[in-house]
């Protein structure tokens, strides 16, 4: 497969999954049985709470993450505790999550392992810097694209996108959406000089002006837009929201008569909580999105089954999926 | 009394607290819960280890000192596993690496104190320990039960790795069954090490204890050290009785001056066993003299520095203040009477001839001058027949002739109209001590509510009432 080869080129990647059971886990475990030939210094980890037995949503068969002897992981204390391979420990964190102190370890042997890590992208952030103390070369992220997570694979240098027949049993469907999410990953970034002066600003909707200014434009959230209209545009038209953008807000802007002029300036691609028809009409219009953080998509693999057993056409799947995204599309089910 | 609660009770100690610069957790739990210590030789011993590190800073080997807090900032508090080792518990492999990087870290510690030839504190050799957890010898922070435990762990893990491969090649090949009675082996056989590793332990479990307490001690002192050159602290001399300070300065105030360029200047003062009475005009520093007395004596018997050019300070077992700025008002008392409270307990403690500190800001400021006045003659009677240390700020005049009276300069030179106004009035103060028999204090909050540029009526009024 030659997505290994370009994973090579990144130190963080991620693999996400668009909706359960579409292949992420089988995904994750070819990419590292691949890299586990690799002279790389690999590590894993994941957002939040992962690999579990079986699906807890579904019921559905899900498969554990299988480490390679030699590769690093990280796990909370009470998954390395039910590991069944010898690992051996490297570091122990001082913080604390839902499932105790991140564990550092070593895999002395090749076993399946569950992964679960740090819940939030400043502390993602920090694990896969810290990864340079034992020389690692690429850190794995089993990323989630929930809206109930906090954290967000965008902190990754890299992604790859699972998707499949669990989100929509219909081809042209499925390959709209997925066509959306890979137009959200594409949104442009800012320029390095604003995106560090935006990543500390934790809370709340601010304007920049011509001056280059940051100014707090006193609107809790976009979800209160109604109330807040008049002030949004009294410093200028490029606006940083902390939050997510809805519908509401997109429709809103929509409408102004410098739409063309509106440059909205978001986290990252999983804040946009829109639908797509919204979100195209506002491009359509010439409205800008634009990130601080930006990663980029390497590859699709796609899962023509879905977890009540209905199963696409996959070659026409892949067919319709490569002609659309222009990117490397996979079969999971195929990947050996 | 502990550091932890001395925090809350007395001002300007936090403010110190949070400037020290502690490397680890274990440092910042050590200095909340030690405890302030009465006696001149627990004093002296912990200043002298202070002291040690303080003339270290700025010489030869002052390269250490950072050397040495680089390696505590890697240290982890670990008081757990060394409680479940010290209850003679399996420890998982996780307790068996905390304590094997904390006794790494230690060995690095001790070894770099050994580099400043005099023995700063024991802490113990913990290489015999080091042993049981490296059986490999790697030197190296991280643990799992090492094939080099069992020859027998060693040909079972093989085992597993060869049947796991043959299982890749052959998946049809029944061998699951041979697998698992294979891990359930090595499972056996890893327990049985484990115990045998924490038996072993076990032994050093007293030494391991004794370095972490030891290893948290050492942060504090050079974290004292480091402040106390940074601020320029000074140790100071422990006396049988009374109290006297070369150039104090509240140190808080004095860094927040700096913030705007401008100086502190710091004051001599000298106490004995008696009262003494502190007069001089408002905004003339009286309260922070006694804010600055009571966190000195806290520092000292906490086992800091003290903010002066020199002291000499004899130990008390109590610290009495009332500087009237906490919440009574919340228990339902009146200012008048929760001050009565607070005085009533220092007579008490004065009668008993406790061996205390009292500091008092203008004793019965709140109630009418006359009855106010023959209130502060009274305390102060008492203080003095009991040999009290004992300090009290006053405006009132008419105080007792037998009594010490210092006095704050205050606005003494000349000064021309309209040349002071309330942003400069510090930079005219002068805030030095000067011994003062009159028995009238300084008259001057007309003066400076006029330079303050209150309603110019009021003053014009009020001068018209004094010559009546």
């Amino acid at each position: 497969m030659p997505f290994i080869k370009e994973i090579e080129k990144y130190k963080s990647l991620s693999i996400v999954g668009l909706e359960k059971n579409t292949g992420k886990t089988e995904c994750l475990n070819y990419v590292l049985s691949r890299l586990s030939g690799s002279t790389k210094q690999i590590a894993l980890t994941s957002i939040g709470v992962d690999g579990e037995n079986t699906d807890a949503v579904t019921q559905t068969h899900k498969p554990e993450i299988e480490v390679y002897e030699g590769m690093i992981f990280v796990t909370s204390e009470l998954h390395y505790q039910k590991k069944k391979g010898v690992a051996e420990v490297l570091d122990v964190s001082t913080q604390s999550t839902s499932l105790g102190r991140l564990v550092t370890a070593k895999a002395k042997s090749s076993d399946k392992v569950m992964i679960s890590g740090p819940a939030n992208n400043a502390a993602i952030r920090d694990l896969i810097s810290q990864m340079n103390r034992f020389n690692v070369d690429i850190t794995l992220v089993d990323g989630a694209l929930s809206r109930k997570s906090l954290g967000s694979p965008a902190v990754t240098d890299a992604m790859i996108l699972a998707t499949g027949a669990a989100l929509s049993a219909n081809i042209p469907q499925l390959v709209y959406k997925t066509n959306y999410t890979y137009d959200l990953i594409s949104m442009k970034a800012v320029d390095e000089e604003t995106k560090e002066r935006l990543l500390p600003i934790q809370k709340g909707i601010w304007a920049i002006d011509d001056e280059e200014n940051l100014i707090d434009l006193g609107i809790e959230s976009v979800l209160l837009i109604e109330k807040a209209k008049d002030k949004l545009f009294k410093k200028g038209n490029r606006i940083f929201v902390n939050g997510a953008i809805t519908d509401k807000f997109l429709n809103f802007l929509k409408v102004q008569k410098q739409i063309k002029d509106i440059e909205i300036i978001i986290r990252d691609f999983t804040r946009v909580f829109a639908t797509p028809e919204t979100y195209y009409a506002f491009i359509k219009r010439g409205g800008q999105i634009k990130v601080l953080q930006k990663t980029k998509l390497i590859a699709v693999c796609i899962n023509p089954v879905s977890p009540d057993g209905y199963c696409l056409n996959s070659d026409e799947l892949k067919q319709a999926m490569e002609d659309k995204l222009k990117l490397p599309v996979y079969n999971v089910r195929e990947l050996v | 009394m502990k550091l932890r609660s001395a925090i809350s009770q007395v001002k300007g100690l936090q403010y110190i607290v949070e400037s020290l610069q502690l490397q680890s957790s274990l440092g910042k739990r050590y200095l909340l819960d030690m405890p302030m210590m009465y006696q001149a030789n627990e004093v002296n011993t912990e200043l002298d280890l202070v002291n040690f590190v303080y003339s270290v800073i700025g010489g030869r080997k002052s390269g250490l000192i950072s050397k040495i807090q680089t390696k505590l900032m890697q240290v982890r508090d670990i008081k757990g596993s060394v409680k479940n080792l010290k209850s003679n518990s399996i420890l998982d492999d996780i307790e068996l690496f905390e304590i094997k990087s904390f006794a790494l870290i230690s060995q690095e510690i001790l070894n770099l104190q050994n580099e400043f030839e005099v023995s700063l504190i024991e802490i113990p050799n913990l290489n015999q320990l080091i042993s049981i957890v490296d059986p490999e010898n790697n030197r190296i922070p991280s643990f799992y039960i090492y094939d080099a435990y069992s020859s027998e762990l060693a040909s079972v893990r093989k085992e597993i790795k060869e049947l796991k491969a043959s299982i890749k090649l052959d998946p049809e090949m029944d061998l699951d069954s041979s697998l698992e009675a294979l891990e359930n082996k090595s499972e056996e056989i890893e327990s049985e090490v484990r115990a045998q590793i924490c038996e072993k332990l076990y032994l050093h479990a007293n030494d391991l204890e004794k370095a972490l307490n030891q290893i948290a001690h050492l942060d504090v002192i050079v974290a004292k050290a480091l402040l106390a050159d940074h601020m320029a602290f000074t140790r100071a001399q422990i006396s049988d009785s009374g109290i006297e300070y070369k150039a104090m300065f509240h140190p808080q105030i004095k860094e927040t001056l700096a913030l705007s360029k401008r100086n502190f200047q710091a004051i001599d003062i000298k106490l004995s066993q008696e009262v003494c009475f502190i007069t001089g005009a408002n905004m003339a520093g009286k309260t922070v003299i006694l804010k600055t007395l009571a966190l000195c004596q806290y520092l000292l018997q906490f086992g800091f520095f003290v903010p002066a050019q020199s002291a000499s300070i004899s130990l008390v077992d109590r610290v009495l203040v009332s500087v009237g700025d906490d919440q009574s008002e919340q228990n339902g008392l009146s200012s008048f009477a929760s001050e009565m409270v607070k005085i009533n307990e220092m007579v008490e403690a004065s009668f008993k001839r406790e061996n205390i500190l009292v500091l008092v800001d203008e004793l019965a400021r709140t109630t009418n001058p006359t009855e106010g006045r023959a209130i502060v003659n009274a305390v102060a009677d008492i203080f003095n027949e009991n040999q009290t240390l004992s300090v009290i700020t006053t405006h009132y005049s008419g105080l007792n002739k037998a009594c010490r009276k210092l006095r704050v300069k205050g606005l003494d030179k000349e000064i021309k109209q309209g040349e002071i106004n309330k942003n400069n009035i510090n930079d005219y103060m002068d805030y030095s001590l000067i011994e003062d028999d009159a028995t009238k204090v300084p008259h001057e909050a007309l003066r400076i509510a006029g330079i303050l540029g209150i309603n110019q009526q009021i003053i014009e009024k009020a001068n018209k009432n004094l010559l009546n």
